[in-house]
């Protein structure tokens, strides 16, 4: 039987972060599902334009980007969302639409998408209502993410669905794990030197991704280990780059902490091959895509232990979780990592337990599978 | 060319037609090395400069010939890098840079791209570790392009070696609707399919083992600190050009500079004849039109000049007879570049081999008027984009062009500057689909999104696109054609370094255009020089191009639409650079 589904997102590729990475390999699932079952698919993205579009996700013939352009938006959706079956929204801030749609097609089954911070507190009163009333099914990217539905909105547990991020199916998984020569020449690095690396958006409103503590631990394990060198990467605004920097020199590690800026995409996987260790201790990661990036290169991870990052390490079997207020055990939890650093075949294992959990393949199964479910194939 | 499929005599014939198709820019030795085992075989064609003897020749190798390079372009601080290499125990065997790089390379790695300062693109093949460099400077100054096709790696300085070498002979299906849009074919884009020009700053490295590649950015981080001070902005720009300066006079073959009248030229040439006195030779150009006649400029620095000074007359008669030569001289089409040209010609005949330009000053201190009109693309921005969809009715050129703002993309708010037609004009000229072309113009991301609209973005937008595919390309592919060597001072990459640290309010002045740069050498630049509306470095070419017969001929161009636009350019209410620009795709046709 034929079915037509929507995919509505705000923004999806004129930017790059942990939401955008999950609703990229989302549309591509979706994308390849409804090839192979000859059904109907569209994403429709209300911030993209046309030609932001990253076209090995999915085609133009599948994408409309409406720039801005809410009215546009608007009118499509009256005009073509009533024929659909499922509707999918990546964020709750589009949840008034789904109000609507909700109106003009009773039927279709419409499902929001439960990323992290963005539906862990109370929402507007439109928004609760959508929430509570009319969505049929939440895609949590992590039991974390599942129990924070139930505890602030109070909704139904059957109806959400923990359906973990995967790797994103275009990253490069090397096969082999030296450091990179042109990255260890362009930080004037040598492979003696032991890396810590943080890759996270460094904005002033978001205080909570625990990169200060990694700083401080830094300046503690300066001295027993001299040739450590910390690399924090991601875009940062002018009054976050002035706040860390004056945290950096407050705590003496000018020489240890290399602020990188936005990182170039196809360089990614470099990084995470020049570092030892990656280290996020977040409080409010609705799951931690990078982690599972950083995993895919064989680099072992510390995280934080309260929110969706666990879901990420397996509890545990593919990193550390640590208490991110606990400024002794991040510094005891690095130091173990740096002395018994991991050996290649180590980092390969890594890599194939962590593709095992979270692949693309098991992901379009189970998204087909919740797909047939829902609508009674 | 590097390739396993071919015999070894087929690569060597094609790479032997690519240095023919080469000689103009370096008529002075030819060599060719082939590597059998690898397939690979590199080509060079000397422009011999420094150390002019046969010790220069290329492809060069060291005594053990572990590295073999074929090099293009200059390595200005060559012989501080000689010194430290001979301080860890390098031998050398001639005085030229092309060594030193081999050397650095031996001992540094490929850290050494990075300690190189100079014009240079260069193909370095380490034999032991079966891998291949091509390197390109970090202002993207020399050019460097590269065709890869079924694990096959073929370069080349210019595009025409690829294709009449028959190596990549496909031209790329849509390089009219970018040329019509811009002006230029912008990098990375070239006439050709699947030929690229590799970016400035980065290096591909070939896997001889694998057939596969890699390109990374060979630039190294370095914490910035922000000069907020005007005096010490002052200071530090005196030194830094001076020693600019200073490094690019560095020659064996005789140097000049090339003299407009403008702020930028006038400064550099005043630097430089302190520090080459009577050795200096200025090369100038002056014409019948007396509203392009700078003379009355060019005078008051001549006068300060101790060296030989060349005039040049340029008359419309040189316009019409040399046309064909410049348009095919060009290596790809382009708007401009007439000016050097005919500059570089002039050089040529009066001995020279190397010369200094004055290019990279008004994109690196404001001296364009995009440095405020985009403050007010800002303000355009914040209105709905489709309020500008119906821009495209308008008739005058300068309204037209609003409707670049319907379109969401950083791409379009250059376009909007610095564009030529509109995607509009551009589908009925080529009679394509507007979508189509749309698509063409915008489909990617590789330009960083702009949120300030600020004179930093304006300055990066001038550099990274009208600077470096209109005007380096330009310069540089004129100045081979007469086999000059063109250096920018201004570009050196510790002065731009310096300029980009210095803080926007500091940088920049809304009521006179480079007032820093200026300040900065009140006492040498005479005020009549930069006291006065901009001129630039330009020819009558309106008029010239007006009466010229092949230009204003309707019965060549095909279409209505490019025959109307012809009709409007002989009502002199169009610019000679968008007829120009149609009249050289009619060849194409």
């Amino acid at each position: 039987m034929s079915r037509k589904i929507i995919l509505y997102t705000l923004r999806t590729f004129s930017t790059t972060g942990g939401i955008q990475k999950m609703t990229r390999t989302l549309a591509h699932s979706l994308y390849h599902i409804a090839k192979q079952q000859q059904w109907d698919f569209k994403m429709w993205s209300l911030y993209d334009s046309p030609y932001d579009l990253m076209t090995q996700y999915l085609t133009h013939d599948n994408f409309a980007g409406f720039s801005r352009s809410k009215l546009k938006l608007g009118i499509y959706t009256l005009f073509k969302a009533p024929k659909a079956d499922v509707v999918i929204l990546s964020h709750v801030n589009l949840g008034l639409l789904g109000l609507v749609i909700k109106i003009l097609n009773p039927k279709c089954q419409l499902w929001l998408v439960a990323h992290g911070i963005e539906v862990w507190r109370p929402l507007s009163f439109a928004k609760r209502k959508f929430v509570q009333r009319f969505c049929d099914k939440f895609i949590c990217v992590s039991s974390y993410t599942k129990s924070q539905m139930i505890k602030w909105h109070h909704v139904d547990s059957e109806k959400c669905t923990v359906l973990n991020n995967v790797v994103d199916p275009f990253i490069k998984h090397p096969d082999e794990f030296e450091k990179p020569e042109y990255l260890l020449n362009r930080y004037s690095l040598t492979p003696e030197n032991q890396v810590i690396f943080t890759l996270t958006r460094l904005a002033s409103s978001e205080q909570y991704k625990g990169y200060e503590q990694v700083i401080r631990a830094v300046s503690r394990l300066k001295y027993q280990f001299p040739k450590i060198k910390y690399i924090l990467s991601g875009q940062y605004d002018s009054t976050e780059e002035t706040r860390i920097k004056e945290l950096i020199s407050a705590c003496g590690v000018e020489k240890q902490v290399i602020l990188t800026g936005f990182l170039n995409e196809k360089e990614l996987a470099d990084y995470f091959l020049l570092a030892d260790l990656f280290v996020l201790p977040s409080r409010k990661e609705g799951f931690g895509i990078v982690f599972i990036e950083a995993l895919t290169c064989g680099l072992p991870v510390i995280c934080g232990n309260a929110d969706g990052s666990v879901d990420a390490i397996r509890n545990g079997e593919l990193g550390t979780a640590i208490n991110v207020n606990d400024l002794d055990e991040l510094e005891k939890t690095i130091a173990a990592y740096l002395e018994r650093p991991l050996t290649v075949e180590a980092r390969a294992y890594l890599q194939s337990r962590c593709l095992d959990y979270f692949n693309e393949m098991d992901y379009r199964k189970n998204l087909l599978r919740l797909i047939n479910d829902e609508l009674g194939a | 060319m590097i390739s396993k499929k071919r015999p070894i005599e087929d690569i060597r014939e094609k790479v032997m037609a690519m240095c023919a198709a080469l000689k103009h820019g370096g008529p002075d030795d030819e060599g060719i090395y082939a590597d059998e085992k690898t397939g690979l075989v590199f080509g060079h064609r000397r422009l011999s400069i420094i150390d002019l003897s046969q010790n220069g020749h290329q492809p060069m190798a060291d005594v053990q010939q572990r590295v073999w390079i074929t090099f293009n372009g200059e390595i200005y601080n060559y012989l501080e890098l000689k010194a430290q290499l001979q301080a860890l125990g390098a031998k050398f065997h001639s005085n030229t840079d092309t060594e030193v790089i081999i050397q650095a390379y031996l001992n540094w790695g490929m850290s050494s791209f990075s300690k190189f300062r100079g014009i240079f693109a260069f193909g370095l093949y380490d034999v032991e570790k079966k891998l291949t460099y091509l390197v390109r400077d970090s202002a993207g100054v020399k050019p460097l392009y590269y065709y890869i096709n079924d694990c096959e790696l073929s370069f080349a300085s210019e595009v025409k070696a690829l294709s009449t070498a028959g190596i990549a002979i496909e031209t790329d299906p849509v390089w009219k609707v970018r040329f019509l849009a811009y002006g230029h074919i912008p990098e990375p884009y070239t006439t050709l399919k699947d030929v690229h020009s590799l970016p400035k700053g980065e290096f591909l490295c070939w896997d001889h083992k694998k057939n596969s590649h890699e390109i990374h950015s060979y630039h190294v981080f370095a914490h910035r600190t922000i000069i907020t001070d005007t005096e010490e902005a002052k200071e530090a720009i005196r030194q830094s050009l001076n020693r600019a300066v200073q490094r690019q006079l560095i020659a064996d073959a005789p140097i000049g500079v090339f003299l407009s009248g403008g702020t930028d030229s006038s400064l550099i040439t005043l630097l430089a004849n302190q520090q080459k006195h009577a050795n200096l030779k200025t090369v100038s150009i002056f014409f019948n039109e007396t509203a392009y006649d700078e003379r009355m400029y060019q005078d008051l620095v001549l006068k300060e000049i101790e060296g030989e000074k060349f005039a040049h007359l340029v008359r419309h008669h040189d316009f019409e007879e040399f046309l064909p030569d410049i348009i095919g001289d060009m290596d790809m089409p382009t708007t401009d570049g007439i000016n050097t040209w005919f500059i570089s010609k002039y050089a040529h005949e009066d001995g020279l081999k190397a010369v200094l330009s004055g290019v990279g000053a008004d994109e690196l201190f404001g001296g364009y008027p995009s440095f405020t009109r985009i403050k007010y693309i800002k303000k355009m921005r914040q209105m709905p984009t489709a309020s500008f969809a119906a821009a495209k009715y308008f008739t005058s050129d300068k309204y037209k062009k609003i409707s670049f703002l319907s379109y969401n993309h950083p791409l379009a708010d250059y376009l909007l500057m610095r564009g030529h037609y509109t995607p509009t004009d551009i589908a009925t000229i080529l009679e394509m689909d507007l979508r189509e072309v749309e698509s063409i113009l915008f489909n990617n991301r590789q330009v960083p999104a702009i949120t300030n609209y600020n004179e930093e973005d304006a300055s990066w937008f001038e550099i990274n696109l009208y600077m470096q595919n209109q005007l380096l390309r330009d310069s540089d592919v004129m100045g081979m054609s007469h086999a000059l060597e063109i250096r920018v001072p201004f570009l050196d990459e510790d002065f731009m370094q310096l300029a980009e640290s210095i803080a926007p309010e500091v940088r920049f002045d809304e009521t006179q255009p480079k007032k820093l740069l200026v300040d900065s050498f009140s006492d040498l630049l005479p005020r009549a020089i930069w006291d006065r509306s901009k001129m630039g470095f330009t020819f009558p070419l309106q008029q010239w191009m007006r009466e010229h017969k092949g230009i204003n001929d309707e019965s060549f161009y095909r279409g209505r639409k490019a025959k109307s636009l012809v009709k409007s350019f002989k009502k002199n209410t169009m610019h000679w650079s968008k007829i120009f620009a149609l009249y050289q795709i009619q060849m194409h046709v």
